[in-house]
């Protein structure tokens, strides 16, 4: 039988409209949804990146082009394994170990003469932990790193560590010793019962596990070690008041931090050479171990705020940071009650560019007592309401914040709303000091002077030591007392 | 149909027999035997490397095995003049174009196998993986087999009007389109932000053009703990897609080759 034409093309139409019908109707939506690696990317990427993720020896090239990373790495060429860390994520989304690395790897290597790490590329670090949480869903890895940047490098907004950690919490692979953590990041978030009740819930499940398997010595370790943190939380609660202030009876009894210590803040910025300043200031507090966060960023870049930058300002990544912008981080550590910091910034010109138009640049000093190291948070508390200071002490500089998942929040949806939390606000020292760009580079009016900024209360005096320190330790202090150094305002018994 | 069942397996006889399928069959072979010496490349993610470098090799193996075996199917019967001797017994010429589509899918189907077998070997002596693991990594091959059985139907429309050195690019290039770019046409074409002109240009090449990325199921596999639902639907839309443009492409060979002078 031979088909006439008309038959043909009538099969032919119809075989061509039933195939776009299902082509464009169910099956292209369908696999890319659930079978292209890509899937997220389009929208991000450039025609040629997303060309590259589309050939079939992706997994295969993204693990050639690591084990190079790795050779750049060993050089210190850090600057040429960005773009591969890139690379890889598009060729191999789900390589965890490739986004978990990277991540580290932008957000700690990038550092100055002095080892401060460039912070300006903290955004993109964080970006790429989104992307590569979204790409990997089904492990709790990329959730608990970029928590982990949170935490540990912003060292801030712990509301913002905690909802990552909380999604890590939500996988089922995540380490029992991991999952600790989030009772840290809610107490640094003045949490402290959701700490505390998190703790319980840890311990509840590593006692039923351990009941039913007590020859695993890894279960045993993670109890013990759970009924000690729970036994010094609790120890802690009492001691720093906040039981008595949950039940309403903080005036019956003096507590660690009954009496807010004054912290006698004080700072002064004097530009050495260009680039190059000296930061000094006082800080009463005696035992060893508190820093205080130093900043010099520009005045007027709409990504800075106070003491930070819009560290969650990156949805998609950018490995490229804002070049013209200025933000150096470091610390003053304080010892014997004051701190004295030479901050060089001149060998770096590409991390510190001073180079925006705006004339003025902050020197912020910033203390909070949520990271603080835990003995000076047992007289200080929580949220420093063991701390004060005359001068600087501020409850405006961070917004109390939480994240609440929403009701579609799961493990593959992303339905958390930002909310502000109803608690007493963080208590922070806080103030900064305005140089002008002539001052910092030492330029027009200021090539023969030295530019000198200060708090009106910064006391001189106590600066013009010239022999190298020693710290008074006050344990120590009753039986052999330390030598005072010239200058010195000797005090007894105000210190924590 | 017994005049289509002949052609057919004289087809996939001659197919055999070619020396030049055989040595890619031989090189892809080889290829997949290399690929477990490479996974040390990747420490964690060795056994995702492992099955996506297998799967490539096998798709492109297939692929270009499917491209040669079909672009000199007619030409060459065309150039012997061993045509004249088929089509002058009771054969229709819709007959011998569908008796030898169907030759070349059976002989495709053969070589998938045999690359099949010797990849999920491979894969069981290097990776020891579960019963259960090893028939999820062998499912993929019998996509890429739907993917080729489309792929010949391109090559052998086109052959019933071109030379075999043009239909070879052209399926090449047809075959590019439906892999590598297909995803990319797609987000173009619901991407609000490109151009009019882009948008239906990524538009008419979604519709018309085949899919042959719908074939690349391989994700879930290599990267396991995916959920994904109603995948068995998933599946049958493809099988039907692949009959629907097959069928389409034989027609339109039909048309074309009924007219041509041999």
């Amino acid at each position: 039988m031979r088909p006439t034409k008309g038959k043909l093309l009538g099969i032919l139409a119809a075989t061509f409209v039933g195939q776009m019908a299902l082509q464009v109707g169910v099956i292209q939506d369908y696999w890319k949804k659930n079978y292209w690696s890509g899937q997220g990317f389009a929208e991000s990427l450039s025609p040629d990146q997303t060309l590259l993720q589309l050939f079939g020896f992706r997994e295969f090239l993204a693990g050639i082009l690591w084990v190079r990373a790795d050779s750049f790495f060993d050089e210190g060429n850090y600057d040429a394994v960005l773009p591969i860390i890139r690379l890889c994520t598009i060729l191999d989304p789900k390589q965890i170990d490739i986004y978990a690395t990277g991540m580290w790897h932008i957000a700690y290597n990038f550092t100055d003469e002095e080892q401060r790490s460039d912070r300006r590329y903290i955004p993109s670090a964080l970006a790429l932990g989104k992307e590569g949480s979204r790409q990997n869903p089904n492990t709790y890895e990329l959730f608990f790193e970029t928590g982990w940047i949170w935490y540990h490098k912003i060292d801030d907004d712990y509301h913002q560590s905690i909802k990552w950690f909380r999604q890590a919490q939500e996988r089922v692979d995540m380490l029992p010793a991991r999952r600790n953590l989030l009772a840290n990041a809610y107490q640094r978030n003045n949490q402290v019962k959701e700490g505390l009740e998190h703790y319980w819930k840890l311990y509840a499940e590593t006692a039923e596990q351990y009941e039913k398997q007590k020859d695993i010595y890894q279960l045993f370790q993670q109890k013990e070690t759970l009924e000690q943190n729970l036994d010094t939380m609790i120890v802690r609660m009492v001691q720093r008041g906040w039981l008595a202030q949950e039940r309403g009876e903080a005036g019956q009894r003096v507590y660690d931090t009954t009496e807010p210590f004054d912290v006698g803040f004080s700072a002064r910025v004097i530009v050495d050479e260009p680039k190059v300043l000296r930061v000094q200031g006082t800080w009463n507090v005696l035992p060893v171990g508190t820093r205080i966060r130093i900043i010099v960023r520009d005045a007027d870049n709409p990504n800075f705020t106070l003491a930070a930058m819009d560290w969650d300002g990156q949805n998609e990544v950018v490995l490229d940071p804002e070049r013209d912008a200025t933000f150096m981080q470091d610390q003053g550590f304080v010892k014997n009650r004051r701190f004295n910091k030479r901050i060089d910034m001149s060998k770096d010109p590409t991390m510190y560019p001073f180079a925006r138009k705006s004339e003025n640049y902050l020197v912020e000093f910033y203390y909070n007592p949520r990271s603080a190291s835990l003995h000076v948070q047992d007289k200080f508390g929580w949220n420093g309401e063991g701390m004060t200071d005359k001068n600087f002490l501020r409850t405006d500089v961070r917004k109390e914040f939480e994240w609440i998942p929403g009701p579609k929040a799961g493990m593959f949806t992303e339905d958390w709303k930002l909310a502000e939390r109803p608690t007493p606000p963080a208590r922070i020292v806080y103030t900064a000091l305005t140089l002008s760009r002539d001052q910092i580079l030492r330029k027009g009016d200021w090539i023969d002077k030295t530019p000198m900024v200060q708090t009106s209360n910064f006391d001189a005096s106590r600066f013009s030591v010239t022999t190298e320190d020693i710290i008074d330790v006050p344990t120590l202090r009753s039986s052999a007392p330390s030598p005072i150094a010239p200058g010195e305002v000797k005090k007894t018994g105000d210190n924590p | 149909m017994r005049p289509i069942m002949a052609i057919a397996t004289t087809t996939v006889g001659e197919a055999i027999r070619r020396r030049v399928l055989l040595i890619i069959l031989f090189i892809g072979v080889l290829l997949l035997s290399i690929i477990p010496s490479l996974s040390v490349l990747t420490a964690r993610s060795e056994q995702s490397t492992m099955i996506s470098t297998m799967y490539a090799v096998l798709r492109g193996t297939s692929a270009l095995i499917a491209i040669i075996l079909t672009i000199y199917m007619i030409p060459n019967e065309i150039e012997r003049r061993t045509i004249y001797t088929i089509l002058s017994k009771p054969v229709m010429r819709w007959q011998f174009l569908v008796g030898k589509f169907m030759g070349a899918v059976l002989a495709l189907g053969l070589m998938i196998v045999l690359m099949s077998s010797v990849m999920v070997l491979l894969f069981y002596i290097f990776q020891q993986p579960s019963p259960e693991r090893l028939l999820e990594v062998a499912r993929q091959p019998f996509f890429y087999f739907l993917e080729m059985m489309l792929l010949a139907a391109v090559c052998i429309f086109f052959s019933t009007f071109t030379t075999p050195l043009v239909n070879f690019f052209l399926s090449i290039g047809i075959w590019g389109v439906g892999t590598v770019l297909s995803p990319l046409y797609s987000s173009i074409a619901s991407n609000s932000g490109a151009s009019p002109i882009m948008q239906s240009v990524a538009k008419f090449v979604t519709g018309a053009m085949p899919a042959f990325s719908n074939y690349d199921v391989k994700n879930p596999i290599i990267n396991p703990g995916q959920v994904i639902e109603n995948e068995q639907k998933y599946f049958i839309y493809i099988v039907l897609y692949a009959i629907l443009y097959s069928a389409g492409l034989l027609v339109a060979g039909m048309v074309i080759f009924d007219k041509r002078e041999v």
